[in-house]
């Protein structure tokens, strides 16, 4: 987990793993990488996020949310 | 990158651009070029004509005194470890041709004149009528014909048009190839027998850009192409190693001192502000250094941590001006997380932070989160080093 930014992936939302790459492809910072053919959290660049919300676009519906750890506020759509 | 004038020549001679025949030497040997001879020393400066850093010889004998006598010389601080030795050309008239960047305009720069061998900016302001600047598209390069229409507005015509609009396109084109920020020849010699000659380049290479030259990198970092009268400390080496971490923005351009306060300062002229306003209050900085352009959190943490590594700087002073590309709350979370990272608390540690600017609200609620006093820009930076010396002395 960053030391600022905590990134969650709800992985109940990502059925259709087909276009996982697109999803991954949009973070200009690299938090994004692909195991398994799923979605996971580059932890290490976590705190890089530019809060974008380019994921919240590219990933399906409700399928990351963005926490800022030193305001407590979600940021996710 | 500043490459040396024979490695410059070298990438001109590529692309058909004819320079005086000659070679360089790193030591007197056999001369294989006829006199008279130019010698100049292959240092990554310019001003080394008026410096001594070249001369003429009419003889082979004179010519071995003083290849020497170069090779031994420091020229606005640096020795050369070659000599580049060329033919001396009977020369009718000198012309003067650049490719750089307009970065107002954000796109590239052809300038010509029909007088060379001058300082261009010095000509440009006195006599403006003799300088034709010409933006023009990386996409479609410069075309002959475009370069051309750019040399004609100085009244040139006929055969000298046609040569000159050649040269001209094919320096473009080395400047775009190269990924150069500056391609320079000046001066363009016309010769007495209708030769367009190129006597001195200048080509500047992207430093960013360099992993895509990899016979340039391997030569950047060839120990042996000249000597500077200050070499590089291992402090400035890790520095610079930070700044190639990632292409995001600049954060390792550091020159070291022996004070005691880290400074992370930026802005161009403000860091130069910066670090003079923290002498005058009485501070003593253990580096200058130069952040900017939006550098990743990661390199701005790398800094920080190298910073106070230093045994004696326990604080450091983050200042920049109103910074509009750079954002203030990933500057924040670098500095942060540095100081975390190298065991200390951020609250007593950063001495100042004034980087007001883009996200400056993010940025001041992550400080106030590690108890770290935001400076906004109703703060100077001369009262933000004021403030930093005097917290550096109360801080414990």
């Amino acid at each position: 987990m960053g030391e600022f930014i905590k990134v969650e992936i709800d992985f109940s939302k990502c059925t259709d793993v087909s276009n996982v790459g697109k999803w991954i492809q949009v973070c200009p910072v690299n938090i994004f990488s692909v195991e398994n053919n799923q979605p996971v959290v580059v932890e290490e660049n976590e705190d890089e996020c530019t809060l974008c919300m380019l994921c919240i676009e590219a990933f399906p519906l409700g399928a990351i949310r963005i926490h800022k750890l030193y305001g407590n506020r979600k940021t996710n759509r | 990158m500043r490459l040396l004038e024979c490695e410059a020549k070298e990438i001109l001679n590529k692309y058909q651009i004819v320079t005086p025949s000659g070679s360089a030497v790193a030591s007197v040997g056999k001369l294989d070029v006829k006199p008279p001879l130019i010698l100049k020393a292959q240092v990554p400066i310019g001003g080394r004509g008026k410096s001594g850093g070249i001369l003429e010889a009419s003889t082979n004998k004179e010519a071995k005194i003083k290849i020497e006598q170069l090779l031994s010389t420091w020229v606005r601080g640096y020795k050369s470890h070659k000599i580049l030795m060329e033919e001396k050309l009977d020369i009718d008239r000198e012309f003067f041709m650049a490719i750089t960047y307009d970065t107002v305009a954000k796109a590239p720069l052809a300038i010509f004149s029909g007088e060379g061998g001058v300082d261009i900016e010095a000509l440009a302001e006195r006599e403006p009528e003799k300088v034709n600047r010409e933006l023009f598209s990386l996409r479609s390069r410069l075309p002959e014909y475009r370069a051309r229409e750019i040399i004609s507005e100085t009244g040139l015509s006929g055969r000298l048009l046609l040569g000159l609009g050649n040269i001209l396109s094919r320096l473009a084109n080395i400047f775009a190839d190269y990924d150069a920020t500056l391609a320079e020849i000046n001066p363009l010699a016309l010769t007495r027998d209708g030769q367009l000659v190129a006597l001195d380049c200048h080509l500047e290479i992207d430093d960013d850009a360099l992993f895509r030259h990899q016979e340039l990198a391997k030569l950047a970092e060839t120990e042996n192409r000249f000597q500077s009268e200050r070499s590089m400390t291992e402090f400035e080496r890790k520095a610079a190693e930070i700044d190639q971490l990632d292409h995001r923005g600049v954060a390792g351009r550091v020159i070291e001192f022996d004070g005691s306060m880290g400074l992370i300062i930026g802005g161009g002229g403000a860091s130069l502000t910066a670090f003079d306003a923290v002498q005058s209050h009485g501070g003593k900085p253990a580096n200058y250094c130069e952040i900017g352009g939006n550098p990743s959190v990661l390199k701005v943490k790398e800094l920080t941590r190298l910073l106070l590594s230093k045994p004696n700087v326990q604080k450091i002073a983050v200042i920049m001006n109103v910074v509009s590309n750079t954002r203030v709350d990933l500057v924040a979370r670098g500095i942060v997380k540095g100081i975390l990272e190298a065991g200390k608390n951020p609250a007593k540690t950063v001495a100042a932070f004034r980087v007001p600017g883009a996200w400056e609200e993010e940025g001041f609620q992550i400080l106030s989160k590690y108890g770290v006093e935001f400076l906004d820009r109703t703060v100077s930076i001369d009262d933000a080093a004021r403030i930093a010396v005097e917290k550096a002395n109360t801080l414990s």
